[in-house]
């Protein structure tokens, strides 16, 4: 019966297009998805060298023109891209015979493509919320902010069932849109803890050399460097940690606080201990997760931070925000050390109480790769949504759009 | 003949001289025999209602109330519009021969609705960005410039209401002559020409065509 069931997945990110963390959510779960039998096709939006339509783990993805007029701004980028998807999606679904059940949606960033499709096709639809506009933004502000926060809500108010990925984002996500408890389920995120095992076996002390000193210790921040992911926080807790430790930060990620950011480095007189990398690539990453001796998460705002869980399955101790998702994630002294948001003292405090006890650091690390492989593994995750699929098809064929069609 | 009209004016919301134009137009093709729904858009008024000329209006709103600017605005109103246009169609079990469209606004929903269900559309150019805009050419004419483009691309034909506005068409948008029709409101076969060309571009593309 797994063959019936076929999902099309909206999504603006698909790797090789890596913006934020939907790309590699939506790549896990379309790959487990399929490797569960789901026929799945994903629509996403076009990048340099990618083809516009290939095969990638059982996955069908389409690659569409993203409009590449200059815009007036980013969220009319975003309509005009949609309009594009939607055409796209819709010659899709046609050459397919209508042979999709599901429609599915991450964010708004492809909410009026999804809902248009749904109309059109009649079909369930669903999305996932990563995130808010309020949460982004930290309340809404501008009419801008405002037609988002509207976009996001009548997504949600379409969709069939609401997806997010921690509780903290469910009781956000419901009290943001004012849903029903019931329209809403949490699916966790997941992390592939075998994508860090291939480097296990390597000798990184020299690729380490070229990050830090031997006596240096390592402590990383991967994101991107924008206001609500708190980089400034742990570039204030610089200098408290060196008072203590020898270490070097290393800052991996772009955004548009860069400049402000190495500004304040270099006020502090610390350039020569904290190092932006910019972007790097998917194995420099990896390595420098398994290389570092404390991962750090200092998000004001975390829907969920998967960040933190691969800095888990790389075995790096990690040091977080008790705020959002990140406060489901880790427990403290347990698998990690939770920290006040926004508190470069509190910050300090944890990142050195990791650095200076190597027994304590050991113990959190392992307890955290035992959890992520419990609870967060793509598996699971692909068995836990493709039941919430089938509980909404089953649903929706006692629905009069189904006897339409039929 | 059953025809989806679609424009973001129509009375009794006026906001230019469309407004009335489609109200004739829609009006008269119902004297000749053809069924007519109008989906447009009303900031407060909407759903379905039976006009007394015989005209089937459906009324949306657009689900996003705050807005940048006219562009956003159009573009999340389209999917009403596509909501709208589906229910049509479902009810009909599928026998829409044709949508005609007026100017820009709802060009994205025509072409979502061509793909998805294979209805093919008119694109009626009553003006242009380029005019509108007088030659002004920033990202947010340029957008609306794609959006005419893709009209007049994705459209079986086009209907203007002059020579003029043919050879603007043409020479904006690359659109071959051919695929032009020149039908002047003020002439005295408006309607007839009007009739005759919906069913050039019905023809073959629909199974539920059917001759008046």
């Amino acid at each position: 019966m797994d063959q019936d069931l076929s999902v099309m997945i909206l999504t603006w990110e698909f790797p090789p297009r890596i913006i934020g963390g939907i790309s590699a959510h939506v790549y896990n779960l379309s790959r487990s998805l399929a490797a569960h039998g789901v026929r799945v096709y994903v629509v996403t939006c076009d990048f340099p060298g990618a083809a516009s339509h290939e095969t990638l783990d059982g996955v069908e993805v389409f690659r569409v023109d993203s409009y590449k007029n200059p815009s007036p701004d980013f969220a009319t980028w975003v309509y005009l891209m949609n309009v594009n998807m939607q055409k796209e999606a819709a010659a899709l679904v046609r050459s397919l015979d209508g042979k999709i059940d599901i429609i599915h949606a991450h964010d708004w960033l492809v909410a009026t493509a999804a809902i248009g499709l749904k109309h059109v096709f009649r079909r369930p639809l669903f999305a996932t919320i990563h995130s808010t506009e309020t949460g982004r933004r930290n309340g809404i502000h501008l009419d801008y902010e405002r037609m988002i926060q509207e976009t996001e809500a009548w997504l949600t108010y379409e969709a069939w069932k609401v997806i997010c990925c921690s509780g903290y984002m469910i009781s956000h996500v419901q009290w943001a849109f004012g849903l029903p408890p019931d329209k809403l389920v949490m699916v966790p995120n997941g992390v592939d803890h075998e994508t860090y095992s291939k480097y296990e076996k390597e000798n990184l002390s020299q690729f380490r050399s070229r990050f830090a000193l031997p006596e240096e210790k390592i402590v990383l921040f991967v994101g991107r460097l924008v206001y609500e992911k708190g980089v400034h926080v742990l570039v204030n807790a610089a200098p408290k940690v060196l008072d203590r430790v020898n270490a070097k930060f290393i800052i991996v990620g772009n955004g548009y606080m860069k400049d402000q950011l190495s500004g304040l480095v270099k006020g502090m007189g610390l350039t020569n201990k904290v190092i932006f990398t910019g972007f790097v690539d998917d194995d420099t990453l990896r390595r420098l997760q398994i290389c570092a001796n404390v991962s750090v998460v200092p998000s004001l705002f975390e829907p969920f931070g998967i960040v933190a869980l691969e800095a888990m399955a790389a075995r790096s101790p990690v040091v977080v925000s008790d705020i959002g998702g990140l406060s489901e994630i880790v427990e403290h002294d347990v698998s990690g050390v939770k920290v006040y948001a926004s508190n470069p003292d509190s910050l300090a405090w944890g990142i050195i109480k990791v650095l200076t006890d190597d027994g304590y650091a050991n113990w959190i690390r392992t307890n955290a790769y035992k959890k992520i492989q419990e609870k967060y593994d793509w598996n699971r995750i692909a068995q836990q949504t493709k039941t919430i699929y089938r509980n909404v098809l089953n649903d929706y064929s006692k629905s009069f759009w189904a006897h339409r069609m039929s | 003949m059953r025809v989806i009209i679609l424009s973001w004016e129509y009375p009794p919301r006026i906001v230019g001289q469309l407004a009335n134009h489609v109200k004739k137009l829609a009006s008269q093709l119902v004297k000749n025999s053809v069924e007519v729904y109008v989906v447009t858009y009303h900031e407060f008024s909407t759903g379905g209602h039976d006009d007394s000329d015989g005209v089937k209006t459906i009324r949306v709103t657009n689900p996003v109330h705050t807005h940048i600017g006219v562009l956003t605005w159009v573009l999340t109103l389209n999917q009403e519009v596509e909501r709208a246009a589906a229910d049509i169609y479902y009810n009909v079990d599928g026998h829409v021969d044709l949508i005609d469209i007026h100017d820009w606004h709802f060009i994205p929903a025509a072409v979502t609705l061509k793909k998805a269900m294979d209805i093919p559309f008119i694109y009626s150019v009553d003006s242009l960005e380029e005019h509108r805009s007088r030659g002004a050419n920033y990202p947010f004419n340029m957008a609306i410039k794609s959006i005419e483009w893709l009209g007049t691309y994705e459209a079986k034909g086009l209907i203007v209401k002059s020579e003029w506005m043919r050879n603007e068409v043409a020479r904006l948008y690359g659109v071959p002559a051919e695929k032009i029709k020149i039908i002047s409101p003020d002439s005295g076969k408006w309607i007839e020409d009007i009739l005759a060309t919906y069913m050039d571009t019905a023809e073959g593309e629909s199974p539920g065509w059917t001759k008046i």
